[in-house]
């Protein structure tokens, strides 16, 4: 279980990488490599060269402008887990990467990692879709773009990266008082999500947002699901529950009867836990 | 630790939780297991593997500059085709090439190797080497496989089957008005053994010593010392098989496999040694598989809730071929035989098959067969017991042998030869507070799951020698083992043996053995093990027998070296022989005492010293068999208490109580971990580990994301109470007890799983119960409630 | 061919590797530091559990050529540290392995969980291990271990 033979190459800065990345098309980008590595070990999938950003500056670190904050790509699990912007968040990062994996994953996985390799049952496609969040891309060329989540993740193993385009930064809006809940069922602690759902109730301007993942595709938004929240505090339990399932049948093609018990089950349980929070 | 009680030792070392030996290398990281061997000019191979499932090859297509480099099954003669299974007419053998020979049988399997720089090397000529197969149907259903228009694997075979046998004993058709009948169909699924340390070889050939040398990842170097030899055609004398620090093993590294034939060829043709190391994904799709047993079974029955007889059928699906030595027969039988378990049904029969299928071949995996026996019986008991309104627990003590009845022979032919049955489910129920249970399981819980509780009461066959072996008609006889306890001339010995410690301890535990015989200091005396160039013949540590069986063997050889020492300590002490006694590693007689050092000394270096007619040296060596050959039965009940959630099917195990009696222990610490570990491994095939194959025999699980191993959060905390019925057969009154613990989980928790759900009337009868199989159950038997 | 210097164990080393190589292969293949164990080759056993510029990572999925630079500590590095030791008196007394194999990682994996939470509770270092896959013991004394060592560490630096 080796890796096929690659080229590897470790640019200084950000605009070697990006030159690099424009080019040369068959360069894939490796940072904390928790899935890629495996990956090539298992030789399921092949790289001619990889180009290794984990020591590039401009991609670490986190701004807080007081509305946004802002997270480097290179930011690991292990360090939101520990508390990285706790508070702008109400505690949601930091509960959803504690159970990303095992910690010595964590140590090494990044969050911009997780997102550009959008394996269907990753947990930060489904959180930051919940809120609202977007990434930012830079390409040598065109300078940077940024691209809302929902565009970004476009289906399993899919983004919205273009090639020679490198996920640099992700902003997520600042929600401090955020209601929100995150429910997952897995084979065993730490396999991937057969059904990750995360609920952020609506706020003020900022409508509900709920997000499932674990599905056929990528991390997806509830559209019937989160509306019905804003919309019809009054709705009843079974109107809510409608909404979930037709929600959720969209949304996972081929659905089994289990799948779609686990999903509705995990959506309804993150939105409980959602509003119980005082508000 | 819970242990509820603590059986007092019976010796001055025996009996002791002395700290193990074992322990310093590992916790240093100085051990060496074989991928940790380094030789010079080593290189490392890796195996070409089959696509597919079912086929013939009509081509392999080795690139021209890697021809030097890649071996077919031509390039490793001359071979010779040895065949597994039992010594029987009627077993269908076929003999498991090392490579290829024409088609293959499933995916995985080996077809050619590659010796690279190291093994990314090796792994690119691999990639580089394509094998041309037309591609037949695959047989993946042990029963299907049985069908009239099923494909067939080996030619000249009538059907699929190695071999067909019925069980019988009593008179199955005296029940058959019995006014109660329960029939249920279960299912263990297959599973793989993964030791944390996967198999692994390295061979070479010594030109010094004229010798093959093959260290390999194995239970039992001396057994398989032959093995390799027969299949070399080489002379026995030429091959030595080292076993170095082995990573766990399980069942799993106790058969030849065809790497260890194909390395050990493979170093005869070339001038440098090559190493073989299994990786993950080799280990979960090539490796010894396990278990996969159906059943179809009914219970005839009283009112009263008495089993009068047992009838149906076992199918095992044994994958391709029957491995070298004993084949997958004995899985059957034993599955079949164990159906009684620990209850006084007169009349069993069940028809056998043991089936060939397009995977990988099934061996002994920690249990062998009675974790699927025990699945089965006992969660027919649980269904009995509600079909007649009887209390799970109530069901069993109506059924089960009671101490007086001991010896007791079951229906199974097996003999129970004591214990108390009755009064380990009684320490069970003093463990749990079984009426607080049940009042919380009446409130129910705030989140929707459900409480369960389920027992499952298991025996162990351990121990068990020539009769017992040559009834499984075994290639080989395990029947017996030797032990040379040899004394250095400072008065610190090495015992060498021929089982092989992977994890038990033994390095610890004989080393007692031989420190209560010698009245010396278990520090003074170093086990020496898996080695055949070092130790006398033997068979490894498998079917918990080495307590047993070496423990026996070094206590004898310790015995007679010990007179030895009290002869000479007689001599120069000048007080008669009767009168010395050996003790803090002295010999004691009359008023004085002499050291044994100093008796070690005369021996080895100063013969005059020695009393007439007293040859030099301090040596002995003894085999040992315990002169009941069916075997010592360990038993037990274990107690689970769980809960499950209806709708995701995830459960939790809240408590798990082992109640178990393994005669007299040698080290009860090590006991704890050997119970503790088997039930860990118990829960892992009740609820997470699984092989399963698609319809054209691609298997699924093939690595660690998809086969699930249980972790530190999926293994609760467990309370142990001891029972101590001195075996009355064996040295020390021990009885071998390592597989025990895998035996009861699944079917413990199965029929927790069954209690939690009993108001719905959701069946589990298949193993795993993952989240989805729970949550299928249970909405199953609604939807069947709602319907009717 | 790739050159990559690091320090490991304290000492720096400068070693000739293939860009495909794991941290692991480096370790035990290129300096036979063969106390580092592979299980699984894919990230998924713990087995191969080291420090890397002091926290705990799976060398089998870090590529030796990312680590210029880095600090590596493995099991052969905590030979003498004291920290380390009392972990493993621990380990020994409660009986927290059989085969050994699992072992040097769960070892590292401990110390990091000891360093974290100080006092860690029963949950939360079966939290912790989960990715730490022991095929013999069950669980039970390396989590007890882990407690007490824990336990013990703490009063020594009440003491101190």
């Amino acid at each position: 279980m080796k890796p096929a033979l690659f080229d590897y190459v470790r640019p200084e800065s950000l605009s070697d990488a990006l030159a690099l990345l424009r080019d040369d098309e068959g360069a894939t980008v490796i940072a904390g490599g928790q899935s890629l590595l495996p990956m090539l070990n298992l030789r399921v999938t092949a790289a001619e060269k990889l180009v290794d950003i984990s020591r590039l500056h401009a991609l670490q670190g986190t701004n807080d402008d007081g509305t946004t904050v802002s997270v480097g790509a290179l930011v690991t699990h292990a360090a939101i887990e520990d508390g990285l912007h706790r508070e702008a968040f109400n505690g949601l990062l930091q509960r959803v990467a504690a159970k990303i994996a095992y910690r010595a994953v964590r140590n090494m996985g990044t969050l911009g990692g997780s997102l550009s390799l959008c394996d269907p049952s990753a947990d930060w496609p489904a959180c930051l879709l919940a809120l609202d969040a977007s990434v930012i891309a830079a390409s040598a060329d065109d300078g940077e773009r940024e691209i809302a989540m929902e565009e970004f993740l476009v289906d399993a193993y899919t983004t919205a990266l273009e090639s020679g385009e490198l996920l640099t930064r992700v902003v997520i809006p600042r929600r401090p008082m955020a209601r929100w809940g995150v429910s997952k069922v897995t084979r065993k602690s730490g396999a991937f999500a057969d059904s990750l759902a995360i609920a952020v109730l609506g706020d003020g301007d900022l409508p509900t947002r709920v997000a499932l993942t674990g599905i056929a595709s990528c991390a997806r938004l509830l559209i019937r699901t989160s509306g019905i929240l804003d919309e019809d505090r009054e709705a009843t339990a079974a109107t809510l529950a409608e909404a979930i399932r037709e929600d959720i049948v969209e949304v996972h093609e081929d659905v089994t009867p289990y799948q779609l018990r686990c999903h509705h089950h995990t959506v309804s349980t993150a939105i409980t836990e959602a509003q119980s929070w005082s508000k | 630790m819970a242990a509820e009680t603590t059986p007092d030792g019976v010796g001055q070392w025996v009996g002791k939780s002395l700290p193990r030996k074992e322990d310093k290398r590992h916790l240093a990281g100085a051990s060496t297991f074989i991928a940790d061997i380094r030789l010079p000019r080593m290189r490392d191979v890796a195996f070409v593997r089959s696509p597919v499932a079912h086929g013939r090859i009509q081509s392999v297509e080795i690139p021209e500059e890697h021809r030097r480099h890649v071996f077919v099954l031509a390039d490793l003669q001359p071979l010779v085709p040895i065949g597994g299974g039992p010594e029987m007419a009627t077993f269908r053998n076929v003999a498991y090439p090392p490579l290829a020979d024409g088609k293959v049988f499933f995916v995985g399997q080996t077809v050619a190797m590659c010796i690279g720089r190291n093994r990314a090397g090796a792994e690119d000529i691999a990639a580089e080497v394509f094998v041309d197969v037309e591609e037949q149907d695959a047989v993946i259903d042990a029963i299907a496989a049985l069908e009239g228009d099923a494909p067939l694997l080996h030619e000249g075979w009538p059907d699929n089957s190695f071999i067909d046998a019925v069980i019988s004993e009593g008179d199955i058709a005296s029940v058959a008005d019995a006014p109660v009948k329960v029939r249920r169909r279960l299912k263990m699924n297959r599973q793989a053994t993964n030791p944390l340390e996967t198999r692994g070889v390295i061979a070479y050939r010594d030109h010094r010593l004229d010798e093959l040398v093959v260290y390999s990842s194995t239970q039992g170097p001396h057994v398989m010392r032959h093995g390799i030899a027969l299949a070399l055609g080489m002379p026995e004398h030429k091959v030595r098989v080292i076993a170095p620090d082995v990573g766990g093993g399980f069942g799993g590294k106790n058969r030849l496999m065809p790497e260890e034939i194909a390395l050990a060829a493979l170093a005869m043709k070339v001038d440098h040694p090559v190493r073989w190391i299994e990786d993950r994904n080799e280990h979960l799709i090539a490796s010894v598989q396990a278990r996969e047993h159906h059943y179809d079974l009914t219970l005839h029955a009283t009112r009263e809730g008495r089993v009068l007889g047992i009838e149906g059928s076992v199918h095992v699906d044994a994958g391709a071929f029957a491995l070298w030595p004993s084949g997958p027969f004995m899985e059957t039988g034993m599955a079949a035989r164990n159906l009684p378990g620990s209850y006084t049904v007169e009349h069993l029969q069940i028809r056998t098959h043991t089936v060939a299928t397009n995977k990988a071949p099934i061996g002994p995996y920690r249990g062998v067969a009675r974790p699927g026996a025990c699945f089965a019986i006992e969660r027919m008991m649980d269904e009995l017991a509600d079909e007649l309104g009887i209390d799970p627990v109530e069901i069993r003590r109506i059924n089960l042998v009671q101490p007086q009845m001991m010896p007791y022979r079951t229906a199974g032919g097996l003999r129970l030869d004591n214990g108390d049955y009755p009064a380990a489910l009684d320490k069970a129920l003093a463990m749990i507070d079984l009426p607080a249970l049940r009042e919380r399981q009446r409130r129910g819980e705030p989140d929707g799951r459900r409480l369960g509780i389920g027992f499952a009461v298991y025996t162990e066959q351990s121990g068990h020698g020539t009769v017992e072996w040559v009834k499984r008609k075994s290639r080989v006889v395990p029947g017996y083992e030797s032990a040379t306890v040899r004394m250095m001339p400072d008065g610190t010995a090495h015992v060498l043996v021929a089982i092989q410690s992977h994890g038990q301890g033994l390095e610890t535990s004989l080393s007692q053995i031989a420190a209560q015989e010698l009245g010396m200091d278990p520090a003074a005396i170093l086990i020496r093990h898996g080695d055949t160039g070092v130790s006398p013949q033997g068979f490894g540590t498998f079917a918990s027998r080495s307590i047993v069986f070496s423990g026996g063997a070094v206590a004898k050889a310790s015995r007679k070296l010990a007179a030895k020492i009290r002869r000479i300590g007689a001599h120069l002490l000048q007080v008669s022989e009767a009168d010395v006694e050996l003790r803090g590693s002295c010999a004691h007689g009359g008023s004085g005492s002499v050291s044994i050092a100093e008796i070690a000394r005369a021996a080895n270096l100063r013969p005059e010293m020695l009393p007439p007619d007293t040859r030099p040296g301090l040596e002995a060596t003894e085999t040992y068999e315990p002169p009941e050959s069916g075997g010592v039965f360990s038993y037990g009940v274990h107690a689970v208490t769980l809960l499950a959630h209806p709708v995701t099917g995830v459960t939790e195990i809240l408590d798990y109580v082992i109640v178990e009696d393994c005669g007299n222990l040698i080290n009860p610490k090590i006991v704890d971990g050997q119970i503790i570990g088997g039930v860990a491994q118990g829960i892992g095939t009740a609820l997470y580990e699984e092989l399963s194959f698609s319809e054209n025999g691609q298997p699924i699980a093939t690595t660690f994301g998809d086969y699930m191993m249980p972790c530190a959060t999926e293994i609760p905390s467990f309370r142990i109470g001891h029972m101590v019925t001195p075996a009355e057969s064996t040295e020390f009154g021990v009885k071998g007890m390592g597989e025990g613990g895998a035996i009861a989980p699944p079917a413990a928790i199965a029929n927790a799983l069954n209690d939690a759900f009993r108001f719905c009337g959701a069946w589990f009868f298949e193993t795993p119960m993952t989240p989805r199989r729970v949550s299928d159950a249970v909405v199953a038997a609604l939807e069947s409630e709602a319907a009717a | 061919m790739v050159e990559v210097t690091l320090t490991i164990n304290g000492e720096e080393e400068t070693v000739v590797i293939d860009a495909r190589d794991s941290l692991s292969d480096l370790l035990r293949e290129k300096l036979n530091l063969t106390g580092t164990h592979v299980g699984c080759d894919h990230g998924a056993c713990g087995a191969c559990t080291v420090h890397l510029d002091g926290t705990p990572v799976r060398s089998c999925i870090v590529l030796a050529a990312r680590c210029e630079c880095s600090d590596i500590l493995t099991i052969e590095g905590t030979r003498n540290d004291a920290i380390t030791d009392v972990v493993r008196r621990h380990f020994h007394d409660k009986h927290a392995l059989q085969c050994g194999f699992c072992t040097p990682g769960m070892l590292m994996m401990a110390v990091d969980i000891i360093r974290r939470y100080r006092v860690p509770s029963e949950e939360q270092v079966r939290a912790e291990l989960s990715g730490q896959i022991c095929r013999c013991t069950g669980y039970m004394g390396i989590v007890n271990a882990i407690v007490a060592a824990a336990d013990e560490l703490d009063g020594q630096r009440a003491t101190a």
